[in-house]
């Protein structure tokens, strides 16, 4: 391999260091790390790489777009009928303005709440999320949780608004706050999300844990006087057992 | 998919696929439309995959696709042998420019970078895929991976050279005897 060569293999390099175990890099890393200019170069290339990805990521979206996003998807079955071409563009525009139109007047609306969807939620949160919080409550509560045996928390454990408010990973289910944190048990990589139960008339709390299992995971989710909860793992529903 | 799982899609994707799109657009407006089109076009189609560990290099895939397929219809693209070899190798001093510069400039200068070159080196900076996941979701073969990034990262740091404006550039400081310091 000549230098030129390892230069062009090494551009494919993430300066992350996330390649480092591939084999396709290998004897370029080692003809780095044995010739010094080469390794002057990967430093330099590295460095700048490094510095141009952080710079891109500070690029943000412009207000609206994520609403607008939101508001087409909600009448893409009416936008379907309306058949190929671009002129759904026009139509999901039209549709996205009439979507903001209703939400503003705050027309009723009626979001799946219920174990099964906040274990869907969870599954799905779990592939695809930024994981990540801080707070010295998380890192109490994420060391009970990996205490080996414990059982899951239950509401007298749980002190919503000082994990919310100290730093720990908040998202949003069906128009309510729900806390994340991530823990390990036996190898394997769990996330727990915590919902405050909302005031629904005759929704009481369930007894055994549903579960739900789908290809990125499984999570289970089940109720207490204070608080829905489930917690997902890419390990599977045996796993999940093994906890409650 | 619920709504729920829906928005949790957007919330995860919908910026890096922005700024994705804005390197190839080269302005907001048809970089918004873009991603509007690919959830779209997911809310349509994409919610029959049901791993959803393949959602996101499914709608990268699919934006770029996109973008392709509105570039064709608009004007014929370059042809990767019309392009000039890069050449520009990274000294420190590059590092220290990219540092000083905004993170408008730098998407500036990505967006100066011959079309073929930006996708990959987009999805290596923003989304640091490896060079196998950035060909999947071109649908190029490795190797072109990899001579892209090369290439493209070269025209990137003369693009950084080109931007800055003169009185900008950091000289070494001499050394008492006239000598520059290393």
């Amino acid at each position: 391999m000549t230098i030129r060569e390892a230069r062009f293999i090494l551009s494919a390099y993430r300066p992350s260091g996330s390649d480092a175990d591939l084999p396709a890099f290998g004897d370029a890393l080692r003809m780095a790390a044995a010739d010094p200019s080469l390794g002057g170069w990967f430093t330099h290339s590295r460095a700048h790489d490094a510095a141009v990805a952080a710079k891109l990521k500070q690029v943000e979206p412009p207000p609206g777009l994520r609403e607008a996003i939101l508001a087409g998807a909600r009448v893409s079955d009416a936008q379907r009928s309306r058949g190929p071409g671009r002129a759904w563009i026009v139509g999901l525009a039209a549709a996205a303005v009439l979507a903001v139109v209703l939400i503003s007047m705050k027309t009723p609306t009626r979001p799946e709440s219920g174990p099964a969807a906040l274990a869907e939620f969870a599954i799905n949160d779990m592939a695809n999320g930024r994981h990540g919080g801080k707070g010295e409550p998380a890192t109490a509560l994420v060391a009970e949780l990996e205490t080996k045996g414990a059982r899951m928390p239950g509401a007298g454990q749980i002190d919503f608004e000082r994990l919310r408010d100290t730093g720990c990973r908040t998202l949003n289910f069906a128009g309510r706050d729900v806390l994340e944190v991530c823990f390990s048990r036996d190898g394997a990589i769990f996330h727990l999300y915590v919902a405050r139960r909302g005031a629904q008339p005759g929704d009481s709390p369930a007894g055994a844990p549903s579960f739900v299992a789908e290809a990125a995971g499984a999570a289970a989710a089940w109720s207490d006087s204070r608080f829905d909860y489930a917690v997902a793992s890419a390990a599977g529903v045996e796993a999940i057992r093994k906890l409650l | 998919m619920t709504n729920e799982a829906f928005t949790q899609l957007v919330d995860a994707h919908y910026a890096p696929l922005y700024r994705f799109a804005l390197s190839l657009a080269r302005n907001g407006s048809d970089a918004g439309d873009l991603v509007q089109q690919t959830f779209f076009i997911w809310a349509t189609k994409g919610h029959a995959i049901r791993e959803l560990s393949k959602a996101k290099s499914w709608l990268f895939t699919t934006l770029y696709r996109e973008y392709l397929r509105g570039r064709r219809r608009d004007s014929r693209s370059s042809s990767l042998e019309d392009l000039p070899p890069g050449e520009h190798e990274p000294v420190a001093e590059d590092v220290d420019r990219v540092s000083r510069i905004d993170s408008a400039a730098v998407m500036s200068a990505l967006q100066n970078v011959d079309e073929p070159f930006r996708a990959p080196l987009t999805l290596f900076y923003l989304e640091e895929m490896s060079y196998q996941e950035i060909a999947d979701a071109l649908d190029v073969p490795i190797g072109t991976v990899m001579s892209r990034l090369s290439r493209g990262k070269s025209q990137l740091r003369a693009a950084f050279v080109s931007a800055e404006p003169p009185g900008t550039k950091v000289l070494p400081f001499p050394t008492a005897k006239g000598e520059r310091a290393s």
